[in-house]
């Protein structure tokens, strides 16, 4: 049986047309403008136990509102869902006790103690014995190196160790199913790789289901067999990560600030790419945000260096950035068609 | 009762970690502590100034209205020891940090007010104990066995209704975006529990009666002490009113709780 059944799963938000103003605002007391705001819109999915699914989309997709009703904290406006073969919403007190959840960059833990007294009242929160907590303890230690900071205040934490903490936290219980919601978010490469490794590691010697939400591919390629892509509440892929990465892996996108930038540079820059590679070289140009022109590069058709030297030897180029492919360019080339 | 010996035990041990951590800054403790204890005593202030120029407030007096005041203070702790956290419910819910409160295996009520214990309340405690006590040896008052139960009762009803006034207002912050004014309203409010409401005029002797009924913080039941003979029927009703309206508080809150969707992250 699946741990988490999802069916024609639906979440509408009314919201308040708000009018300018003071009198508006008055107005608005007595309004029935409502604008519907579809965050999740007719979701099915299955996961089974043991499972560590990456659920990613852009800004504003519907995830964490998904999340919110798997944990049980928001009533769906239509569709079933279970966890563990119950409503979550029914009885929260007793999913809570079978989930863990880290949030974001928001701490779960107490914040003015010292991190193990937090560790300590969650043991008896969820009713830990000494024997299983001492050999979790010991896991987090050996991963983590938790013992470092037993004695430190949690919000003298920096943000990686934080997380690195809340993390393990959420893992003390032995739940089922634990939800990481942008848990990498804001961090530096070197926390993000120890995460992911303890997140892994941890999967593997309990068998914990894990849903991870995520702005970052990087973390679904190191972590996830299965990737779930939501946009506009809707699913627009569930299947193996492998067949994503090898799309879009290859990718990657040049950020040029070029001088004497004006309505000609993009155009220009389109026909001599095209003139240099050929037509279909897989490069495309882009001005997204002011100042910056995105070049994206499919490394298995062109070399990065091959481009970059070329635009650096026809124009003037005075800084350059290299990024992986963001999430809004692999759901807009999912939109076409790209994995068919 | 299984249940209630759990978190009675989880109190503790929350309480007792903040406590530990509250008093490695003891200079920060001392203040506050010494702080609560002055501002606790301004009030009474007050009435010694103003019955050096009267003789007695609509009939009741300085020592009378010691026993009021000290009966308030009592009844008025347990809101401030336990239930301190309500602060920063309004703020919590605007920012989306009152989310992490629905994912542990408890009453979110229990959870989200073990987050705060104000030790500094203690002082209040005693402070209103020892003026309890000064003010009935020279009012005379004996204490029976029967006296002291009632006046627990009649204490742990006036905190029951201390306690759901504030948290009713504290509550508009689920579905209002600036609930200061309510919050606001209600604590001013409070200040006029311990005169006696025979000095306001109908309409806010009513509302401090019926409406929102702060009369029963310490006014009336201290009545049952000060003058048996006067106390009319309605104060044997408080212990039922400071269950009703904890009940309804709960009740408000369990909406608010439901209502909540939390800030999209
Ligand atoms: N409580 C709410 N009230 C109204 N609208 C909401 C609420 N929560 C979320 N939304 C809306 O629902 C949509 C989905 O939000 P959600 O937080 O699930 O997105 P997300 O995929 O987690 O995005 P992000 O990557 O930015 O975290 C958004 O348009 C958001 O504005
Ligand atoms: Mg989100």
């Amino acid at each position: 049986m699946s741990l988490i059944h999802i069916q024609d799963l639906s979440k509408h938000f009314k919201i308040l047309n708000r009018r300018q103003g003071l009198g508006g605002a008055f107005r608005d007391l007595f309004s029935g403008d409502y604008r519907t705001v579809r965050a999740v819109d007719g979701i099915a999915l299955d996961i089974q136990p043991g499972e560590i699914v990456g659920y990613i989309g852009p800004n504003g997709a519907g995830k964490s509102t998904t999340i919110k009703m798997m944990t049980g904290i928001l009533k769906p406006t239509a569709g079933t869902i279970t966890v563990n073969g119950q409503v979550p919403y029914a009885n929260r007190i007793r999913q809570a006790q079978i989930m863990g959840v880290v949030f974001g960059q928001r701490t779960q833990l107490w914040w003015d103690l010292p991190v193990i007294e937090s560790f300590k009242i969650l043991k008896e929160i969820y009713r830990v014995d000494q024997a299983t907590f001492d050999r979790h303890m010991e896991v987090f230690e050996k991963l983590v190196g938790l013992k470092e900071l037993y004695s430190q205040q949690v919000r003298t934490l920096s943000l990686g160790q934080r997380m690195l903490c809340d993390i393990s936290a959420s893992f003390l219980h032995n739940p089922q199913v634990v939800f990481l919601d942008e848990p990498t978010i804001g961090l530096d490469v070197s926390i993000k790789a120890k995460i992911r490794s303890v997140v892994s590691e941890l999967n593997r010697v309990r068998g914990t289901t894990i849903i991870l939400t995520t702005h970052d591919l990087g973390d679904v390629e190191a972590l996830c067999r299965r990737i779930i892509i939501l946009d506009k509440g809707k699913i627009l892929f569930d299947g193996p990560t492998k067949k994503v990465t090898s799309l879009f892996g290859a990718y990657r996108t040049l950020k040029l600030q070029i001088d004497d930038f004006d309505d000609t540079t993009l155009s220009s820059l389109r026909e001599k790419l095209a003139g240099r590679f050929g037509r279909d070289h897989g490069v495309t140009v882009a001005s997204i945000e002011e100042l910056w022109t995105d070049v994206t590069i499919d490394q298995a058709r062109t070399p990065l260096s091959d481009v970059l030297n070329f635009i650096m030897k026809t124009f003037p180029v005075f800084d350059v950035r290299i990024v992986e492919i963001s999430m809004e360019k692999v759901v807009q080339q999912v939109y076409e068609g790209a994995l068919g | 009762m299984r249940t209630l010996a759990r978190y009675l035990r989880l109190y503790f041990i929350i309480e007792a970690q903040y406590i530990k951590a509250r008093m490695q800054y003891r200079a920060d403790f001392l203040v506050s502590s010494i702080g609560m204890f002055f501002s606790s005593l301004a009030t009474l202030a007050v009435f010694w100034i103003l019955f050096n120029s009267i003789n007695d407030l609509a009939g009741w007096t300085f020592m009378e209205m010691v026993f009021i005041y000290a009966f308030y203070m009592i009844a008025i702790s347990p809101m401030q020891i336990l239930f301190d956290h309500f602060w920063q419910l309004r703020f919590h819910i605007r920012q989306g940090t009152f989310l992490k409160y629905y994912f542990r295996p408890l009453n979110m009520m229990f959870y989200y007010m073990s987050e705060m214990f104000d030790l500094k309340g203690l002082t209040q405690l005693l402070v209103g104990i020892g003026l309890l006590i000064y003010a009935s040896t020279q009012l005379e008052i004996s204490w029976t066995a029967a006296r002291v139960i009632l006046l627990l009762v009649t204490l742990f009803s006036a905190a029951l209704v201390q306690v759901a006034v504030v948290l009713i207002a504290t509550c508009a912050a689920f579905w209002v975006v600036d609930s200061w004014p309510v919050l606001g309203l209600a604590w001013k409010l409070r200040e006029f529990a311990p005169y006696p409401m025979s000095i306001f005029d109908g309409a806010f002797r009513f509302t401090f009666t019926y409406i929102i009924p702060i009369g029963f913080v310490a006014f009336y039941p201290s009545q049952l002490f000060l003058r048996p003979e006067q106390v009319s029927p309605l104060v044997y009703a408080s212990p039922l009113i400071g269950i009703a309206l904890f009940a309804l508080m709960y009740w408000i809150w369990t909406q608010g709780v439901n209502s909540y969707t939390g800030t999209g992250s």
